[in-house]
């Protein structure tokens, strides 16, 4: 009997024994919501020059369960794409992808959880999605807990391969107001190969107002730090300030095994380190303005060189979302063909006048300046202009958007999208 | 094969350290679900309009969905998914963290032009520039095989 045919039948006996947990006394909800969105624009294909590419997408979410309470609940969402023109822009006219679809209990205590089915984790080392079941619960005041097992979904029948197992665990240990501290474990094997990585994850509140977040991990197979991701986070007067640290081996970070990727597999084996440090300032002036700065340096091993990124925005918010923003950042990089200069203004408006058939209006604008021209190119520009309105007490939203680009890669690209929102609630 | 006694000892006795404490509080416990910006009267979006910045049970302040919050939510989110879950379904992290995707983040949420998606406008041209500086900022999201099929028509 294979393994993958020992976690099917583990995994169909746990859905009959979650079914013998009982269910909350309260009147459960289904929630239904569907996205169909409709793009429109033209491609060269190997068949044809211009050609019309008319992709359909479906997204669709179902929840059963009682959302602010304890008890049983299903939760499911996907997607799935058809290509109207088939004019051979996509390699099938078809596609689609079930992102989650899992069975989950809440405890009345101690936040214990149980899900079953497919699922995305994203804890400790953890990002990623699983066929397989999912436990965590506080272990008393100081601890929590997390295990899972199953499928990695990931690596499911992907160049031939069949994915065979992935199990992995958190564990923190808490002091309320001083810190969290997580350790994490994740194997994912695949055949003969398998991938293996510890993490540690730690929020720190430390004196004077400063909280320190971190993360690392190591690549068991190999023995060596793969990442170190750190930032601090402190006020000076009003000002919001984030220096941050991220330290990456290239060799360790995108693994070397059979499960690596290109052209991550390719960078592998350069040997490459790469550091990053920056600082990010935040000052909001009254309730309505934001101003950001940031700067990042990239430093090499390998290349012996650095590049740095700076970049700066001013924000308004309004009432009701209304958003107007601007943006310039400057990469400098090593060489003239690592350099860009952007400029970004944006706005999303809510406070129309009651006489427009719509609800919002948003539109972006964006120009890049490269140093070295690409495909002969050494600029894009791009526009997007949408609007919005709500419908049946606000249960469909519709929403229609056009957008223009002149870029190195389309001479002049026209494209528009009309995107209908259904959302359904029905107490059971 | 030591190492994998012990990682199986040790994941066995988690398993029955949550099964045995399950019934511990933490007194940390969060509720299910954070009242409604209709219900509460104020924005949900700032924490600190109604928690201390440093609170109990988190560190409030550092939740507030900033202007920047799109690009600097990691290690809260990471630590703290239950958080997230009081406000937010799986689907709208599903948005950008997700298996496969075929419609990038920015052209799924196109007319949402104030959440500072990644990938604006142009950035098949950008990406040659940002992958060569910072190839990691590339491989969080595209690093296995389900989701580099974006990469592979150019990288194989």
């Amino acid at each position: 009997m294979k393994l993958r045919d020992v976690y099917k039948s583990i995994f169909c006996f746990a859905i009959l024994s979650l079914f013998c947990l009982p269910w909350t006394v309260s009147a459960a909800q289904l929630n239904f919501q569907s996205d169909t969105i409709l793009r429109m624009l033209e491609r060269d294909t190997t068949t044809k020059d211009s050609a019309a590419v008319l992709p359909i997408y479906e997204y669709i979410q179902l929840d059963i369960g009682t959302p602010d309470e304890p008890g049983l609940s299903f939760h499911l969402y996907g997607w799935g794409r058809l290509d109207m023109a088939d004019n051979d822009y996509y390699d099938d006219s078809t596609a689609g992808e079930l992102l989650y679809s899992y069975i989950e209990y809440t405890g009345e205590q101690a936040a214990f959880n149980a899900r079953l089915g497919r699922q995305y984790l994203f804890e400790g080392v953890a990002d990623t999605a699983i066929d397989g079941l999912r436990l965590s619960s506080d272990l008393g005041k100081y601890f929590s807990g997390s295990v899972y097992a199953g499928l990695p979904v990931d690596y499911s029948n992907e160049n031939g391969r069949d994915g065979d197992s992935i199990y992995g665990a958190r564990i923190a240990n808490h002091m309320t107001g001083w810190y969290d501290l997580g350790l994490s474990y994740q194997k994912i094997s695949n055949d003969s190969d398998s991938d293996e990585k510890a993490g540690m994850d730690l929020s720190a509140y430390l004196p004077l107002g400063i909280n320190l977040y971190g993360f690392s991990s190591l690549n068991l197979d190999t023995d060596e730090w793969a990442e170190h991701s750190y930032e601090l986070r402190f006020s000076a007067g009003p000002v919001g300030i984030r220096p941050y640290f991220q330290k990456f081996r290239y060799e360790d970070y995108f693994g070397t095994d059979n499960t690596s990727v290109n052209p991550f597999a390719f960078l592998a084996n350069s040997g490459e380190e790469l550091t990053v440090v920056g600082t990010e300032a935040t000052l909001p002036i009254g309730n309505s303005w934001t101003l950001v700065a940031n700067i990042k340096n990239y430093d090499y091993k390998v290349l012996s060189d650095s590049s740095r990124y700076y970049s700066g925005k001013v924000i308004w918010s309004g009432e009701e979302g209304t958003q107007l923003g601007g943006e310039a950042g400057l990469m400098d990089g090593d060489t003239d063909q690592n350099k860009y200069l952007l400029v970004r203004v944006y706005g999303y408006w809510t406070q129309l006048p009651a006489m427009l058939p719509v609800g919002y209006v948003s539109s972006e604008l964006m120009y890049v300046d490269y140093d070295q021209a690409i495909y002969g190119e050494d600029s894009s520009f791009f526009v997007s202009v949408g609007v919005g309105q709500k419908f049946l007490d606000d249960a469909l939203d519709v929403k229609v958007s056009g957008d223009y680009s002149k870029d190195p890669y389309y001479d002049e690209d026209l494209q528009a999208m009309v995107t209908l929102s259904y959302r359904f609630g029905k107490d059971l | 094969m030591r190492k994998n006694i012990w990682l199986t000892i040790g994941l066995v006795f988690l398993l029955l350290g949550l099964a045995a404490c399950a019934a511990l509080d933490s007194g940390k416990e969060l509720p299910l679900q954070h009242m409604s910006a209709a219900d509460l009267g104020d924005k949900t979006t700032t924490c600190t309009n109604c928690h201390d910045a440093r609170g109990e049970k988190l560190a409030f302040g550092d939740f507030n969905h900033t202007p920047t919050w799109m690009t600097t939510h990691k290690y809260q989110a990471n630590q703290n998914a239950a958080v997230c879950a009081m406000c937010h379904q799986t689907s709208y992290c599903n948005s950008c963290h997700a298996t496969k995707l075929e419609l990038k983040p920015s052209e799924r949420n196109q007319s949402e032009s104030y959440r500072q998606m990644p990938h604006r406008g142009d950035y098949l041209t950008r990406h040659r520039i940002d992958g060569r500086i910072d190839p990691t900022s590339c491989f969080r999201c595209h690093g296995k095989p389900k989701s580099a099929k974006t990469c592979a028509p150019c990288h194989g």
